[in-house]
């Protein structure tokens, strides 16, 4: 284990670092206070979904920079959201243990699985992927005495009563999404992160250096998991309702797109993916009939001029502005 | 790759977006201005359904606005309809209703259709003191709390047991009943009332089986089911499409038995798919074309709108207008005075003949709207009533 | 199991097969020489529907005029696309495949906009039921299934022995090195989008005309190409035509015997086991 590169900055580096910090206090200032400004629900409510969506982005960057991309994360939300309605309504726990369980159920799968799906790689990841996916919500639709079937499960209580509005809610979605993206943050900056992004590289070469590859991708992938399943929990006890239609094949493909959209490179791009397309629906609603011709037409477009996402754009604005200089490296 | 740097790059792109977002917001109110929210589905399967409801309300409110708006208070309202989309899930009927109530400040919003998304509309409307006039097959969507939300579909409980006993009548030697249905809510909540109904009335089932939405080969189903010898095969739960096409498929394959669907009613739709092979096909029917009333409706429905005329157009029509009669009476746009008035609204005259709200019984709250409801038959190509028949209870 | 079920399974099978041979060619053809998965592949069988519509119903051309002119009609679409979106995004499989979910996205919901959503029929000209000693056979499905096959032999005479053919199926085993040899890479990927599109075009007039035409029927095309090029093998021609009949004739069965649960169950479950014993399909290569 090598010490993470932090205690070797340079005086430059270490100006640009306290910039950063500034700069991040200043953003969870933000997000914290201004809902104190607006009355109004729906924003905090579209915010709330964005903060959650921001989990499982960030959670399927995980497999997307080990270059494996998953077509079944909607299903490892969906046993996660199940887990923890049913272990609430059905058997009565409070939260807190039903919310790890939700991390704990889907992890366990992934385990199960990970050694069996993850030894193939590109296009037939995605297809064992898909088809594990369709499965898993053909089984939500049909174990009608344990799920509900399509009705889906109605009354999941919050988290705790203080927590009943979207503002409320936003603070509880606020922390949990720093949480799971510092952890996802932390992981990729460490060897570990190192380690992932030689296995994308070759996995060959990886082999070879001694990292052992399929046990490691196995533990990235239950990791993945373990945090689309959080999501799944908490986005059960926001909504109060879960369905087997929510957990499908274009779910699954969302989290993808958020990434590929934001950008694959870095954390940044699922983040900011997923703020872009979970709020473009919204900015969108007034054209009511081309709301999803305008959705596509800017999948194209984002596609074409800037392949490597909206993080390309956004670094190209950026390094335009003072403080984008002086950190190439 | 220097992850963190990119972070903050990322917190200065986010800053921006939350400005934005901000502006974006406070719609001027217009104060002779009535908001009524619709929420439906129109993207993705489903869109059927939402442009259905948009098309029936659009004629409602444009009717009401011709005729000089809604009076209440003193002032006169024009109606306008504001509609967002649910992509048939909870979440989408959730943020639906969210924006409408907080960012449009809607006080009534009629729809959706479909269980999911109804119910995420109905967990937050009540909470806000909305009237909610929707539809949705779940047991769960009316309920003791249900304060503020009505439905205007009448569930299959209400209308099976009396279809069936129809049914049983007037072909005394169909025995054995066949089902196939969508295997979702619709599908998985209402067989099992209509196995019930038909039990009652003496009628075996003899096969029932889901199939995943966007089949559109039925021959393999239908061949089991025949193998079983159903002389009744009951379409209730499909959407029109789907049951154009098994009606077009059955005959195709020399099913001679009878095909009904019971609910849910779809033969414009259906007798476009079957085209002649739809004749004899029986259906639920909400009115008598024959109606001066239902003839209004027709006639300015192809007057703005081309294609089949859903089922579900009436019904989403006839819940506008059952809104605007409860304000018109409350003589304001109060919310919980229009609902009193919404609630006092038995005998009044609908496209349907005179309605009436039940479900204490049964839900726990009288927000469930009753009417009586026909047997058509499709002869000639013609669309015709041939039996009137009440719900049970 | 008694003659009088095996008789419509099998037809049924059959007819299913055809149309899914033809609209999972197109798939596989794309992935194989342009390594592209083509989420919109769906859409140009919707497509085909409208532009079967058109021709046949709306301007009233005979039958044997129409079907021909759709699958032409649709590969010019299909050209348009691939200049527009595809063509800048070579080589890049991701992004072609978020551009070509975007396109799907767009063209089907576009034909919302543009058709309304309601599902139609083409009254067929083959409404005739046939009855061969006691079996009842739809007139329309043996046309279909006729078509099907006259196209699918076409198409392999076509691949087989033309020059473009041999080019296609150079370029499909070793892109560099039929660029070294000099055949046009640009060229051979238009031709092959072309041809991709203009038969999912006619699958889809197929399919609506046997069952029914709307907006959002591309779905099931994709995710039937998407199954058949899994059990056949990615870029496999042949792959593409044993995947499909084995697809159409184990559903027919499987719905009839299991039903349609059972059917989906078994088949995701197949496609799993495939992939993890032989994940290059019955008839494609392993990759190196």
């Amino acid at each position: 284990m090598q010490p993470v590169s932090v205690s070797m900055a340079l005086p430059g580096q270490a100006r640009q670092r306290v910039l950063r910090w500034v700069l991040i206090g200043i953003l969870a200032a933000a997000l914290l206070i201004w809902p104190l400004f607006t009355h109004d629900l729906f924003y905090t409510h579209i915010a709330t979904l964005v903060l959650l969506y921001c989990i499982g982005a960030a959670s399927l960057h995980l497999l997307v920079r080990l270059g494996q991309l998953s077509l079944c994360h909607a299903a490892f939300m969906g046993i996660g959201g199940y887990t923890s309605a049913l272990l609430t309504t059905r058997l009565g726990w409070p939260f807190l243990p039903a919310f790890v369980a939700s991390a704990i159920v889907p992890g366990v799968v992934a385990l199960a699985l990970g050694p069996i799906l993850l030894r193939l790689r590109g296009v037939y990841f995605v297809m064992i992927t898909y088809s594990f996916g369709e499965l898993v919500r053909l089984l939500f639709n049909e174990w009608q005495s344990l799920t509900g079937g399509a009705d889906g499960i109605f009354h999941i209580p919050p988290p705790h009563p203080f927590f009943a509005t979207s503002r409320e809610y936003y603070y509880f979605a606020l922390v949990m999404a720093a949480l799971c993206v510092g952890f996802t943050g932390r992981i990729l900056s460490s060897q570990t992160g190192r380690f992932i992004d030689s296995i994308r590289e070759s996995e060959r070469l990886a082999q070879s250096s001694g990292v052992p590859v399929l046990r490691f991708k196995v533990m990235v992938f239950v990791l993945s998991c373990g945090l689309v399943g959080m999501q799944g929990s908490l986005m059960a006890h926001y909504i109060h309702y879960l369905s087997p239609g929510a957990f499908g094949f274009s779910e699954s493909l969302n989290f993808l797109v958020f990434n590929v959209i934001g950008g694959m490179q870095t954390l940044a791009g699922p983040i900011i993916g997923a703020v872009f397309l979970v709020s473009l629906p919204e900015v969108l609603r007034g054209w009511v009939e081309l709301q999803r011709v305008i959705y596509g037409v800017i999948l194209i477009v984002v596609m074409l001029y800037a392949p490597g996402g909206l993080v390309m754009i956004g670094r190209r604005t950026l390094e335009l502005l003072p403080i984008g200089r002086g950190g190439g490296s | 790759m220097n992850v963190m740097t990119w972070w903050t790059r990322a917190a200065i792109a986010g800053l921006t977006m939350l400005a934005l977002a901000l502006l974006t917001g406070a719609l001027a109110v217009q104060a002779d201005e009535l908001k009524i929210g619709a929420v439906g589905t129109l993207s993705g399967g489903g869109t059927e359904w939402g442009k259905a409801l948009q098309r029936g309300m659009t004629v409602a409110v444009d009717e009401i606005n011709e005729a000089g708006g809604v009076r209440a208070g003193g002032t006169s309202y024009t109606l306008k309809m504001i509609m967002y989309d649910d992509q048939y899930t909870a979440q989408g009927g959730t943020t639906a209703a969210t924006r409408l109530i907080n960012v449009d400040g809607v006080k009534f919003i009629i729809g959706p259709v479909g269980s999911p998304p109804a119910l995420g509309v109905v967990s937050v409307a009540n909470p806000a003191g909305v009237i909610v006039l929707s539809d949705g097959y779940s047991a769960k969507i009316l309920t003791p709390e249900s304060k503020y939300n009505f439905r205007i579909q009448i569930p299959t409980e209400y209308f099976a047991p009396g279809m069936a006993k129809w049914l049983a009548k007037t072909y005394p030697n169909a025995k054995k009943v066949g089902f196939i249905s969508p295997n979702d809510a619709v599908g998985q909540t209402l067989v099992p009332v209509q196995v019930v109904a038909y039990k009652a009335a003496g009628i075996e089932t003899v096969y029932d089986e889901k199939f995943d939405r966007g089949m559109a080969d039925f021959t393999p189903l239908i061949t089991r089911m025949m193998a079983r010898g159903a002389d009744i095969f009951e379409l209730d739960g499909d959407a029109p499409g789907d049951a154009g096409l098994m009606v077009k498929q059955a005959r195709q394959m020399g099913y001679k038995g009878i095909i009904i669907q019971t609910g849910g009613p779809g033969i414009d739709e259906i007798m476009r798919v079957a085209g002649k092979l739809a004749e004899g096909f029986l259906s639920y029917d909400l009115f008598d074309p024959a109606d001066p009333g239902a003839q209004e409706f027709v006639k300015r429905y192809r007057a703005q709108f081309t294609g089949p005329i859903s089922g579900l157009s009436p019904i989403y029509y006839n819940g506008t207008k059952i809104l605007v009669e409860a304000i018109r009476r409350a003589d304001s746009v109060d919310v919980d005075k229009v609902k009193e008035q919404l609630e006092k609204l038995d005998g009044f005259h609908t496209l349907f003949g005179p309605v009436r709200w039940d479900g204490k019984e049964r839900y726990g709250v009288r927000h469930q709207l009753v009417h009586d409801f026909f047997v058509s038959e499709v002869k000639d190509g013609k669309v015709v009533p041939i039996a009137r028949v009440g719900h049970e209870n | 199991m008694s003659i009088n079920l095996l008789v419509p399974i099998v037809f049924n099978g059959l007819s299913l097969s055809a149309i899914y041979v033809l609209v999972a060619l197109g798939f596989t053809l794309v992935f194989g020489i342009m390594r592209v998965i083509n989420f919109a592949h769906g859409e140009f069988a919707m497509m085909g529907g409208f532009a079967l519509l058109f021709f046949y119903s709306q301007l009233g051309l005979p039958y044997w005029l129409a079907l021909p002119l759709v699958a032409p009609t649709v590969g010019l679409f299909g050209l348009v696309a691939e200049r527009l979106v595809f063509r800048p995004l070579y080589a890049q499989e991701l992004p072609s495949m978020i551009a070509g979910l975007g396109l799907s996205v767009a063209l089907a919901d576009g034909a919302v906009v543009l058709f309304d959503v309601h599902q139609r029929n083409i009254p067929s000209p083959f409404d005739d039921i046939l009855t061969i000693s006691g079996f009842t056979f739809p007139e329309d499905r043996v046309v279909v299934m006729v078509v099907a096959v006259a196209a699918l032999i076409a198409f392999w005479l076509f691949v087989q022995y033309t020059a473009i053919g041999l080019a296609l199926r150079t370029v499909a085993q070793d892109r560099e090195m039929a660029e070294a040899q000099g055949i046009d890479t640009s060229a051979t990927y238009r031709i092959t989008f072309f041809l991709a599109t203009g038969l999912a075009g006619l699958g889809g007039a197929l399919f609506a005309q046997i069952y029914a035409l709307s907006p959002y029927m591309g779905l099931v095309p994709l995710v039937k190409a998407f199954t058949i090029v899994i059990i056949g093998g990615l870029g496999s021609v042949p792959g593409a035509a044993l995947g499909g009949v084995l697809l159409g004739m184990s559903e027919s069965f499987l719905n009839t015997f299991y039903g349609a649960s059972m059917a989906q169950f078994a088949s995701f479950g197949a496609i799993i086991l495939l992939l993890i014993l032989r994940p290059w399909g019955l008839l494609g290569r392993p990759e190196v």
